[in-house]
């Protein structure tokens, strides 16, 4: 089956030979696992798609489920465009992905525990002291602190991608507040509405299940002598870009959605103020970054936190998800010890492969760095959403210049990598009316906790809808796809 | 020989407009350690609050008080019993010269072990090289004390000439400042060499004439891979012994200010706070 | 439930009546006015201070209104805090620090809602769009408080709800009775009416969605005595205040566990304010209207605040 022949909606399809395609292989051929839904969705035609994707947008819309851009003078309501075309992921591909992950999540937390104890992995020469002692995001308050059954990135998105040799590397992982898992959800719903007959020909793993796995992970790690843990989600407030996931994961879990007003520590127990007097709140899963949970302790100006959360949460008396601190092993720095950190502590080899890096910190790869900007992506240690980021084909000979003159500034702020070419797959384009290829990555979610583990079954494949752009956060214009994890034939 | 002290602190907070919600921490309570022992503690207040105990981040016992009505003064008063071991220091450090100390200091293991009290922070950040320099031909604790007594000459006691958020670099050029300014400047130049450091907030008995005001003192506590943590007191070229009653210590001020709150009130507020010390040799 | 999120269902609750109360009596009188029998009720000025006295403070200005502002001050104006879209505005903001406690229906409907309001191009408004987009409004109020009874569990998510969209109803009733009498003194006499049998009464009935009932429970044309009457004291009218008192403490139980509720709780209020108006008489209210309401509308207050005191205090 070629590209072309049957289906009008992939006119204007051009693969790129240079890119992994997703859907067609080197001879434009669809690939096997994507043949029952090509010929499913050339049954439709361009006007369908087009009558579709605004009937998917206007329910996204109506829904609420947006997030607030901020502009100049107003702030605007946006949604996450969502794309027709589901990205499937079959059952073997998955299996390594799901251990892939996991693997790196337990690393992660063997290395966070180390920070917090003994630093072996420091002392032995592993990971660098500097890295640590530089990062504002280690917090001496917890030095020596064991956090409930001994977790500290009870929640994980790992984020992936294809490259051009068909394999896949980590891109990132994100173990503070990693947000994105409800949009897994209402895509899947979205296209469910949309296209409910598709479903019939695959079998898909469901991605309902995250939530009451979610709470069970909440629940492995109550602190000592509650029977049964009251657990809540605490939110920055109606007007945090995220607030819709975090309304979603607190009705989907049937917990109380609350913010830092509402909260109170009395006796280095927490309380929260309801209808009918204080109750006592034993597990939080936060979506408030480190700083802002305890004005006692951090920003004396907070007002989004909780003051003496750090001292209910230090005397045991709540467990706060994910632990505090853990921003320490969130840093792209990090990142490029992961296999170093993976053998370390697991005694295993990575399953999933780490992008090469290069530490402008060190003068020799800084120098390399400087010579070939142009066949690298630049990027910040520190900034998260896609901010600060260069990537070398596509500066002019100035902005090289300027990209140099900012690294030999300040080369510990910076890394850089080859550039890697994210996979293609077919994404509906509104202007043209056609399937067009675009840039996907794909973000998994991993759960810890106390004896238990959990990988959602899928993920949030999120693509970039501008032609050519590599850079998939929502906060630069991306959207997402529906992904489907094939359950084993 | 011990010595018996009686420590009062006495605070007032005085609010321009009414204040409804209020959170305030007191870290004000002397530590318990091998030369310290506390025997009794009692904290009271103007607006008759029941008193919560808890810790800080670095698990230093805290008062905090929440009131639950409107206000717009309160005044709160602390009385410490505790005694104070008298000790040799010298006795507890090596004054031996020996080049491996150096060797230790420099360890990565050392370093690692030691690593939050050899950061920098913002207010222990030497802006340029100092006229201080360290001697590696004499012990660690040698260049220690001949720092202490450097900055006691090269500086002068003054107050109001400087505040809580002063960075060296104004002090550096005044050459004036109190004691929390010495011991950062003390903090930031051993540091700066590799000397784990850290800020110690506490008492100072001053019978003896010392400085420290009736505030709460700042003096410096150095780990020295020979003999633990030693406290230096820059502002009064002393070593922290049986004068100097510890509370808590941090990375620099900011850790350890006795006085943290957290009030809904519009306007200014003002803190004015007392300490009063006084020692008894006990039989 | 948290104290905070209780405070804003209430107030959500109340939002959404107030704006439909608002869109109604713009409606009603506008249009009635267009072929009111007399001079005064005909006027455009007349209508204008009668809409502005209704939606804002109970005030009269002697300046000429210019028609095309304050309509749109009343409707469309952002800026203005008694227009119906900050009611809009602050219902959804309300509903929105909920979410995750109102059902995904309701939301839904609540956020369509706004999304029209906000998106009702003025142009359109000023150029003739009144009835279309007043219509539209308690329309879509209909369709909320569908969604409310149909798709919450009726819990003390729902009672809360209840106890705002009561307390406001009875509220804007009041109100609009306070406005419409006015406006009956007014123009009384101008063609040999008297206040008994002013026009204005059966534009009463009509702002408050009740000419229909009314005609039905008392078969004879509105007077003073039998509107008050019917819109104040008749408990099988939807929308008297006696209807929405009855209400209120039916809901405020499931608040309460107690039967017999303590001296200082609201549900004590309740009851006692209710008994207060069960056993008025029309004859009582007539003798004295303005104190009447005066009266009401700080018994319908003291309520609201001792909700916010026992239940919403955070």
């Amino acid at each position: 089956m070629k590209k072309t022949n049957d289906n009008p909606t992939f006119e204007s399809y051009n693969r790129d030979p240079k890119l992994f395609d997703e859907i067609f292989d080197e001879n434009d051929n669809v690939r096997d696992i994507y043949k029952t839904l090509f010929n499913l969705y050339s049954e439709h035609s361009a006007k369908d798609f087009g009558r579709l994707n605004n009937k998917a947008k206007s329910s996204f819309f109506n829904q609420g489920i947006t997030f607030q851009v901020y502009g100049d003078h107003e702030i605007k309501e946006k949604i996450f465009p969502f794309d027709l075309f589901p990205r499937i992921i079959d059952a073997q591909e998955w299996e390594l992905i799901e251990k892939g992950v996991l693997q790196r999540s337990k690393a992660l937390n063997a290395f966070l525990w180390d920070l917090y104890h003994d630093k072996n992995i420091i002392k032995e020469g592993i990971v660098p002291l500097e890295l640590i002692s530089s990062s504002a995001n280690y917090l001496d308050q917890i030095n020596g602190f064991d956090p409930p059954g001994g977790i500290y990135n009870h929640i994980s998105g790992t984020d992936l991608i294809k490259h051009s040799d068909g394999k896949y590397y980590v891109l990132e992982d994100n173990i503070r507040c990693p947000s994105g898992v409800s949009y897994v959800i209402c895509n899947r719903t979205a296209l469910k509405r949309a296209l409910f007959g598709v479903f019939n020909h695959y079998q898909a793993h469901t991605v309902t299940d995250y939530a009451e796995n979610l709470l069970q992970i909440l629940e492995t790690v109550k602190p000592k002598g509650v029977d049964v843990p009251n657990c809540v989600v605490i939110t920055p407030g109606i007007y945090n870009s995220a607030y819709y996931e975090h309304s979603y994961l607190a009705k989907a879990m049937g917990v109380e959605l609350v913010e830092g007003r509402d909260l109170f520590v009395e006796n280095d127990f927490v309380y929260m103020k309801t209808i009918s007097g204080p109750q006592k709140v034993d597990v939080i899963y936060r979506r408030i970054d480190d700083q802002f949970l305890d004005p006692l302790e951090f920003k004396p100006d907070s007002a989004l936190g909780v003051p003496g959360l750090m001292a209910a949460y230090k005397k045991g008396n709540v467990c706060l998800v994910n632990a505090p601190g853990t921003g320490v092993a969130d840093d792209k720095a990090i990142y490029t010890y992961m296999p170093e950190i993976i053998k370390y502590y697991l005694d295993e080899d990575p399953i999933l492969n780490n992008v090469p890096t290069y530490h402008c910190s060190r003068p020799d790869e800084l120098e390399y760095v400087l010579e070939n900007v142009h066949n690298l992506v630049v990027k910040p240690v520190d900034e998260a959403g896609g901010y600060g980021i260069s990537i070398g084909n596509k500066l002019s000979k100035d902005e090289i210049e300027e990209v140099r003159k900012t690294l030999k500034e300040n080369p510990r702020k910076y890394i850089a990598q080859p550039i890697m070419s994210l996979s293609v797959h077919p994404t509906y384009i509104e202007e043209t009316e056609c399937f067009e290829p675009r840039h996907v990555d794909l973000r998994t979610f991993t759960l810890l906790g106390a004896d238990k583990e959990f990988v959602l079954k899928g993920g949030l494949t999120r693509v970039a809808l501008q032609k050519g752009n590599l850079i998939v956060n929502s906060s630069q214009g991306g959207g997402s796809k529906d992904t489907w994890v094939l359950k084993n034939n | 020989m011990n010595l018996e002290y009686n420590i009062r602190y006495a605070a007032k907070n005085t609010y321009e407009n009414e204040a409804s919600k209020a959170l305030w921490q007191f870290l004000i309570i002397p530590e318990n350690n091998e030369t310290q022992q506390l025997i009794s503690d009692e904290f009271t207040n103007s607006l008759k609050i029941q008193v919560e105990e808890s810790i800080n981040g670095y698990n230093f016992r805290t008062y905090k008080i929440r009131p639950k009505e409107r206000f717009d003064e309160v005044e709160f008063q602390a009385d410490f019993k505790l005694i104070k071991r008298v000790e040799n220091i010298f006795e507890r450090v090596s004054l031996e010269y020996s080049k491996d100390e150096y060797k230790i200091l420099r360890s990565l293991e050392f370093r690692v072990t030691n690593d939050v009290f050899l950061r920098s922070t913002a207010l222990t950040k030497l802006p340029h090289q100092v006229e201080f320099q360290f001697d590696e031909n004499i012990s660690l604790f040698e260049n220690l004390q001949n720092l202490n007594s450097w900055i006691k000459n090269e500086f002068t006691f003054k107050t109001n000439v400087t505040d809580i958020d002063t960075d060296l670099n104004h002090i550096l050029e005044i050459k004036q400042g109190v004691c929390q300014d010495f011991t950062h400047l003390f903090i930031a130049i051993a540091k700066e060499f590799g000397i784990p450091a850290r800020y110690v907030s506490g008492y100072l008995h001053q019978g003896n004439g010392y400085f420290g005001d009736s505030q709460m003192h700042a003096w410096v506590e150095c780990c020295l891979p020979s003999s633990g943590w030693i406290g230096f007191d820059p502002t009064n070229n002393l070593l922290a012994a049986e004068n100097h009653i510890k509370v808590a210590h941090g990375k620099d001020y900011t850790d350890c200010p006795p006085l943290k709150g957290v009030v809904f009130s519009s306007g200014k507020n003002e803190t004015e706070y007392t300490v009063q010390v006084s020692a008894q040799q006990q039989q | 439930m948290l104290a905070r999120v209780a405070n804003n269902l209430f107030w959500m609750g109340r939002y959404i009546e107030r704006a439909e109360h608002v869109a109604r009596y713009m409606n009603v009188n506008y249009f009635a006015s267009l072929d009111a029998p007399n001079e005064l009720s005909q006027s455009r000025q007349f209508v204008l201070q009668s809409l502005l006295f209704m939606a804002d403070d109970f005030s009269r200005n002697d300046h000429e209104l210019n028609e095309e502002q304050v309509l749109y001050d009343i409707a469309l104006n952002p800026d203005n805090a008694f227009s119906i879209i900050n009611y809009v505005k602050l219902a959804r903001e309300n509903a929105n620090s909920a979410r995750d406690l109102i059902s995904t229906e309701l939301y839904e409907a609540i956020n369509k809602f706004y999304h029209f309001v906000l998106n009702y191009p003025v142009e359109q408004f000023q150029k003739g769009g009144l009835y279309d987009f007043t219509v539209q409004v308690t329309e879509n109020v209909s369709v909320l408080r569908g969604k409310i009874r149909g798709t919450l569990l009726h819990d003390e998510v729902y009672a809360i709800i209840m106890l705002g969209v009561n307390l406001e109803r009875a509220t804007q009733v009041i109100r609009i009775i306070n406005s419409k009498f006015k406006d009956a003194v007014l123009a009384q006499g101008s063609y040999g009416d008297t206040l008994k049998n002013s026009y204005e009464w059966t534009t009463l009935l009509k702002c408050a969605e009740s000419y229909d009932m009314m005609r039905r429970f008392y078969r004879e044309t509105p007077t003073s005595f039998t509107t008050l009457e019917f819109l104040i004291l008749n408990p099988d009218c939807p929308r008297s205040v006696m209807n929405s008192l009855n209400q209120v403490s039916l809901h405020i139980r499931k608040l309460t566990h107690e039967k017999y509720p303590q001296k200082h709780t609201s549900g004590f209020l309740i009851g006692k304010v209710r008994a207060k108006y069960q056993y008025k008489i029309i004859e009582e209210i007539e003798i004295d209207l303005e104190s009447f309401i005066q009266n009401i509308l700080d018994d319908l207050n003291s309520i609201a605040l001792k909700l916010e005191k026992e239940y919403f205090h955070y």
